[in-house]
């Protein structure tokens, strides 16, 4: 973890705010694009609102499907950002420094993403508030027993969590900026934001034990917000969700594509933005290497539902197993298997996991692998559960596909917004990893 | 599909008294797009109409011959349910699914909507009642001038009762026409039949239940077969587990139909040969001496006769059935006795379909229960039906043009006739049609006038189904306004009036006068000591008058030597025997306007909306065929396309498609949907009765290439060893060796503590799996038909459905299971859903509050009988079908979840009235829809909680069990297990 001794104070305030330059004609093709493929999703989602559930794909009884595998997916990638940069903080790892701040941003946005499709799936979606527990006249309350508040609470939570901590953590870089840019507007809006850091002493103590408690604060949400959603299927009677190995199978999943799409995410914008200095090849094989252990657990978890499924001898659940990999979407568990356990064998060859084109593509292969894993759990349960004359096949709607891609559309549009506006890279503590502009500093 | 919307204001008469109509609805659920609807208050309200109280009105069903009896419900002027009539012997209350549907005729979107006369181009254009009747008068008028009165024919369905009396009677005064009854189904094989063999040229009523040995050659009784729901109750008292004994049925016939698939054996008899077997069986009998005492000595030695020549080896190889089975089936009919032998189902009728019935009367007569169990006072009135070879006779006159006018009413015969007959053809040298019907069907389009009759919901009447049932048919509303129609009775009598010569012919103003003046002679004869008037007020209130008929004895005539039995004669070069059978849906075809029919799946392919052929895997394996493969039919007469399904409870010789779609006209409902088998058959007859042969063709079937899905609602046969629809073995429940299971699961939560809870119980040794229940829920709740394309995607909306598994061993013997909201006590779905929209009332039932669900459907998922259905979009009922909505329950929007509430409704209503009484409701006082028209009575409910009710003493029945009771829901529903005759 070695940083260049050319890199100094001054250079890093420069490369890392030249980032919110004028944006050039590329990213507003790119965000033109991607307003429009938000467009089509919008449109999709009045279309279903207006006409009714039944133009998504959704058949008897596969009540759940592309949106709920959305939602758990999103909230899932969510975590490793905060593990990135909560929990590694906490456990002073050095190489989240120059990544921490991209995969922050990838949480909040993540799950402002995940947080539409519980709206987004409801039969009657204008009346989503009432799964908020607020005082009313009719003295109504939620269900608190259901999993699915459970959810609220702990999306919520995290969402609120995850902004704090965001934007507490931007503070002395939006100061930086601040200080740099000349602009009226911006520099009104950087002002304000910035909420009159002046750097001092005082500040820095008080806003680095600040730090340490949000970053505690947020330490156990990585564990808990996922078991939470993993609870929305394994507090099911379901075969092949009513299970206790969900919570920490679905956190393992969770900090596994998590990593995979911060790794999806950092590899074009280090190189747009010639980042190659601060973001070196050993923070890839860092977590290339958490990859690997994640994988494992998943790829174990995996191997463990099977066996349990025969070991116990339920036969509702050991069909169900058995259905998922020799059944009608056979090809989509086995898809699953192959990108999440056997791709990510390849990480352990040091040529690979050093090589930034191997690692990207992989990234993209875990993140489908992953997808699917969420997509197999909800129907291929719901495909073949108790009562066989339900038994019935799912086919998924260009609705469902519209609405989803929108869905990504708006999580690229808060990323495309916040590269040209927010300081992507943490200019405050890529600082302490290199030698202070002092005479005769030794580098660290 | 699109907004719901009910019938908003109509243009309220207040001169008239009766026939306003006003709905109650009001907006549902706040923020949906629906328009507001203002409610009015009935300024003069109309005399007998309390708002909020329904009226019920008796009258009879006429969806087909049977005639039963039903009572109407009648709220703020508008018919809303139908159910059984309870006093009519008949039906005993229960209804069957295609009279269920008649509301949906009634407020059928596509009824004719004023009387149509053909012009120039061909098109029909509208004109008043008036102009019709003219344009008719000026028809009969000249006919009569000429001396042509006797070139009239009236051809109709099976009328019997006033209104045929006044049709002979009008048309003999007109100057001597013909009333044709022609009755797709006649059963002429059955009539003639038993003219050989007994001199009495009847069809009669087999009590049945009387018997315990039931065989039967073909006779589709719980479906079609003369009096499906009073044969299915006949059949349940006979066959269902009852104190450690059960009747035995054993049915023969190539194909295995529903009522096939209720049976302890299944003989797949080659086609048309069943003659041969009833002989070979009556042979063992009569050389075993088994026969019975009755028999007079001659008759004995004109039996031992007959018989000689049919052997047990030579009849095995003519019918395919082993001699050891005859033997077998010879030595139960005689041990297991009493005995019936009964048959034969329009579908297995052959061209040697009387002999069969002869062969069947022989043997019923050895075993000496013909007096007892045959019983032939109480005949059918279709034994007056004209035959089919009067049919063909009657299109050669029209060919000849001997035929002027042609009054079609209450029948379609260019649908239902084969087109190798020219029906379509002969009536276009008819100068002038006349149809009466109040759909556009086939034969309508090609009238040259349409007077469209009301439905049988909107009009006085009567029908005598069989002697000693009188029964009588009130209108329960006003005629729909949308549809300017008009009875048929009221017609003639008003061209009687108009026709110059006539005038006098009829005194009475309106046929409600003429059937008054009719039923004299009723009250004369039943209650000559009571004053009319009395007696007729307490028929219209019992829905008529019904008696008994004794039976009459009857003796073997001599005519059965002159009888040839040889082989069946089938035409065709193809190799597989075509099998048309009437559908328990369609019936011949007139249900298939009906959507609620269209949406019930068929009980064995569990299809909807479309028809299919049936072939057995084996001949599908050698022609590459799988499930949605759309064949090609073909015989010399005509060829269909359909989609293939594979059946094993079909002969691997046999082919079999369902008769009643393929229609041309008849609605959206029923418009280009399916294929009409009857166009490949030929003109062939039953040699002696001249009943059209429906079984006498060999088709060849060729692949097309195309395939489809094939639409169904079950997409799997076997129950995967779960034990859902379960059974026992009668010997094992005899010995005492059948416990119930109790499972005690630990619980973490307090049980519910109910004073009362609602539960019940569902014998499946009673279900024989026809969907009437289904039905009766739809029409009861409110519940959406979603058409083929959502069904496709399992999304039909059915509270209760039928499930239909074959067992593994065989892969045709069927189990069937309605399943339903098991309103468990330990319900899966109410923790889970984040509102409350769904929790458990202090009654014990399931409550749904459509109002709060936001539709999360986190409840279907959680459901472990998946029971919920989702309203994936508003469903709409287009006008005038939106007037059967049950104004007690509420019509969903999209996006919020359903199911069975037991008919809280009726439980609401039950207990309101009760509390007016200062009690609770009494066991039997609430009955749901399903329990209400189950012509088996195979669903019972009641207070769980109550030691005395019914179904409390059945939910401890040794052969109760819950479905998947191991899952812990404890439900509140009971099945009892099937009980199955232990093989031999």
């Amino acid at each position: 973890m070695s940083q260049e001794t050319t890199i100094t104070y001054s250079k890093v305030n420069e490369d890392i705010i030249k980032m919110l330059d004028k944006p050039t004609v590329k990213w507003w093709a790119l965000f033109v694009f991607d307003l429009a493929v938000l467009g089509i999703g919008l449109l999709c989602f009045l279309y279903q609102v207006y006409t009714g559930l039944g133009v998504a794909g959704y058949s008897h009884p596969v009540f759940w499907a592309v949106y709920i595998t959305n939602f758990v997916f999103w909230v899932g990638i969510a975590h490793s950002g905060t593990l990135i940069s909560a929990i590694l903080f906490l456990f002073r790892a050095k190489f989240r420094m120059s990544i921490y701040r991209i995969a922050e941003a990838m949480t909040v946005f993540a799950v402002l993403t995940a947080g539409l499709f519980p709206i987004i799936h409801l039969g009657r979606p204008w009346n989503f508030y009432w799964l908020i527990p607020y005082p009313n006249q009719r003295e109504l309350w939620v269900n608190f027993r259901s999993p699915l508040i459970w959810d609220v609470f702990a999306v919520s939570t995290y969402l609120t969590i995850s902004s704090v901590f965001f934007f507490v953590g931007m503070i002395p870089d939006i100061a930086a900026i601040r200080d740099r840019v000349k602009e009226v507007p911006r520099k009104i809006i950087y002002t304000i934001l910035s909420l009159g850091w002046k750097g001092s002493n005082w500040e820095w103590m008080h806003y680095t034990r600040a730090y340490l408690y949000l970053a505690a604060f947020a330490t156990p949400l990585v564990i808990s917000v996922h078991s939470v959603v993993s609870w929305d299927f394994a507090m099911a009677n379901t075969p092949g969700w009513h299970t206790t190995i969900f919570a920490p199978y679905f956190v393992a999943g969770a900090i596994f594509s998590g990593l995979a799409m911060v790794i999806t995410l950092v590899v074009p914008i280090r190189r747009i933005f010639h980042l190659e200095k601060y973001i070196t090849i050993s923070n890839f094989e860092a977590m290339a290497k958490m990859i690997i252990l994640t994988s494992l657990i998943v790829s174990y978890a995996y191997g463990v539902e099977f066996f349990m499924a025969w070991y116990s001898g339920n036969p509702y659940e050991w069909e169900q197993f058995k259905y998922r990999a020799t059944g009608d979407y056979a090809f989509f568990y086995w898809l699953m298997v192959f990108c999440n356990s056997l791709v990510p064998i390849l990480l352990w060859f040091k040529k690979i996991r050093t090589n930034i084109k191997a690692l990207f593509i992989i990234s993209l292969f875990i993140n489908i692998g992953m997808w699917f894993e969420r997509f197999n759990i909800i129907v291929i349960s719901l495909s073949h559960e108790f009562m066989p004359s339900t038994w019935n096949l799912y086919k998924v709607s260009l609705v469902e596909l519209g609405i989803t891609a929108g869905s990504f559309a708006w999580f690229f549009m808060f990323f495309l917004l916040f590269i040209k506006t927010l300081p992507a890279v943490s200019i405050a503590e890529l600082k302490e990893i290199l030698p202070a502009p002092v005479k005769e500093a030794k580098t660290k | 599909m699109q907004e719901n919307k009910r019938g908003g204001i109509k243009r309220r008469d207040f001169l008239k008294i009766i026939g306003v109509v006003g709905t109650t609805a009001a907006v549902t659920g706040g923020c949906s797009s629906e328009p507001v609807e203002q409610i009015i208050p009935y300024v003069i309200p109309p005399e007998d109409i309390v708002p909020g109280i329904p009226k019920w009105y008796a009258s009879t069903c006429l969806e087909c011959p049977a005639g039963c009896g039903i009572v109407v419900k009648n709220r703020e002027g508008r018919a809303i349910k139908i159910e059984g009539n309870p006093k009519n012997p008949v039906n005993s209350g229960s209804l069957c699914a295609r009279g269920q549907a008649a509301l949906q005729g009634l407020y059928n979107p596509d009824r004719i909507r004023s009387p149509l006369v053909k012009d120039s181009s061909g098109r029909f254009k509208p004109l008043d009642w008036d102009s019709a009747e003219k344009t008719l008068l000026e028809k009969l008028q000249s006919l009569r001038e000429r001396g042509k009165g006797d070139r009239i024919v009236f051809i109709s369905g099976n009328v019997s009762g006033t209104l045929e009396r006044l049709i002979k009677e009008w048309l003999g005064a007109i100057g001597g026409g013909r009333h044709v009854v022609y009755e797709t189904f006649a059963y002429e094989p059955l009539k003639q039949g038993n003219k050989i063999a007994f001199g009495m040229d009847k069809i009669p009523t087999y009590h049945v239940e009387k018997a315990r040995f039931v065989l039967s050659f073909g006779a589709d009784f719980l479906e079609t077969w003369l009096s499906p729901v009073e044969y299915a109750k006949k059949f349940s008292l006979m066959h269902s587990y009852r104190e450690k004994s059960m009747g035995k049925f054993v049915q023969i016939e190539p194909r295995l139909s529903l009522t096939g698939a209720n049976a302890d054996e299944w003989i797949a008899i080659k086609p048309g040969t069943e003659a041969f077997l009833a002989l070979g069986i009556a042979h063992v009998i009569a050389s075993e001496g088994w026969h019975s005492s009755g028999i007079s000595k001659e008759e004995e030695d004109m039996l031992v006769a007959l018989l000689s020549r049919f052997s047990p080896d030579r009849v095995s190889s003519i019918t395919d059935v082993p001699s050891s089975t005859i033997k077998r089936l010879a030595e139960e009919f005689v041990k297991l006795g009493p005995s019936i032998a009964i048959g034969v189902g329009a579908a297995n009728t052959s061209t040697i379909a009387t002999q069969t019935v002869v062969a069947i009367n022989i043997l019923n007569y050895l075993v000496g229960n013909t007096k007892e169990i045959v019983n032939f006072g109480e005949s059918l009135t279709i034994s007056k039906a004209s035959s089919f070879k009067d049919i063909v006779s009657l299109v050669d006159s029209m060919s000849k043009g001997e035929v002027e006018l042609l009054f079609v009413h209450n029948t379609n015969p260019v649908f239902t006739l084969p087109e190798a007959l020219g029906f379509k053809e002969a009536l276009k040298n008819v100068p002038f049609v006349v149809s009466f019907s109040s759909f556009m069907d086939e034969t309508t389009e090609l009238a040259s006038l349409i007077l469209p009759d009301c439905t049988t919901l909107e009009k006085w009447g009567d029908y005598v189904p069989r002697e000693g049932i009188y029964g009588l048919i009130q209108p329960a509303m006003e005629p729909v306004p949308l549809f300017n129609t008009k009875p048929i009775g009221d017609v003639i009598l008003s061209l009687s009036k108009q026709l110059s010569g006539l005038e006098g012919l009829f005194p009475q103003q309106s046929f409600f006068e003429y059937l008054r003046d009719s039923w004299k002679a009723i009250h004369a004869e039943v209650a000559p000591n009571k004053d009319f008037e009395t007696f007729w007020s307490e028929s219209l209130q019992n829905g008529g008058v019904f008696r008994e008929v004794a039976s009459p004895e009857v003796r073997l005539s001599r005519d059965i030597l002159r009888v040839d039995f040889s082989e069946p004669s089938f035409n065709g070069d193809g190799s597989l025997y075509l099998m048309v059978y009437p559908s328990s849906r369609y019936y011949d075809g007139r249900g298939a306007n009906k959507p609620w029919l269209q949406e019930l799946p068929d009980p064995i392919t569990t299809g909807v909306w479309d028809s299919w052929v049936e072939l057995h895997p084996d001949t599908a394996q050698k022609l590459g065929v799988k499930e949605g493969d759309f064949l090609l039919v073909e015989s010399p007469y005509g060829k269909v396309e359909v989609q293939a399904f594979l059946y094993k409870g079909i002969r691997p010789d046999t082919v079999a498609i369902p008769i009643g779609l393929g229609h041309e006209s008849y609605g959206r409902y029923a418009e280009k949907i399916g294929v009409n088998p009857i166009k490949v058959l030929p003109v062939a007859y039953d040699d002696l009765s001249g009943g059209l042969a429906w079984l006498s063709t060999r088709v060849k079937i060729s692949k097309t290439g195309r395939w489809a899905r094939f639409v169904k609602t079950q997409q799997t046969t076997s129950q995967a060893g779960r034990g859902i629809a379960q059974a026992v073995g009668l010997e094992e429940i005899r010995r005492g060796l059948v416990k119930r299971e109790e499972h005690h699961e630990p619980d973490m939560y307090k049980p519910h503590d109910h004073k009362h809870r609602w539960g019940m119980s569902i014998d499946l040794s009673k279900c024989v799996g026809c969907g009437a229940c289904v039905t009766a829920c739809y029409a009861e709740n409110n519940v959406a038909f979603v058409g083929k394309e959502q069904v496709a995607r399992g999304r039909h909306m059915s509270w209760i459905r039928i499930e239909r598994f074959f067992e593994e061993e065989s892969g045709f013997e069927a189990r069937f299971i309605p399943m339903l909201c098991q309103h468990c006590d330990n319900a899966p779905c109410e923790p889970v859903c984040p509102v409350y929209a769904t929790y458990h009332n202090y009654e014990g039932l399931n409550v749904m509050v459509y109002n709060r669900c936001v539709g999360t459907r986190y409840c279907s998922n959680n459901c472990t009988y998946k029971v919920r259905r989702f309203n994936w979009f508003t469903y709409k009922w287009p006008e005038p079908l939106n007037w059967q909505l049950n104004p007690d329950v509420t019509v969903r929007t999209k996006g919020v979840m359903e199911k069975c509430t037991f008919c809280s409704q009726r439980i609401i209503y039950a207990k309101d009235r009760a509390k007016d009484e200062g009690r609770f409701p009494r066991d039997g006082e609430i009955t749901p829809a399903c329990a209400q028209t189950c012509p088996t009575k195979a669903i019972v409910f009641g207070d769980l909680k109550d030691p005395e009710s019914e179904v409390s003493r059945l939910s401890k029945d040794e052969r109760g069990y819950h479905v998947l009771e191991e899952i812990n829901t404890k439900p509140s529903i009971t099945y009892l297990k099937k009980v199955k005759w232990d093989r031999v």
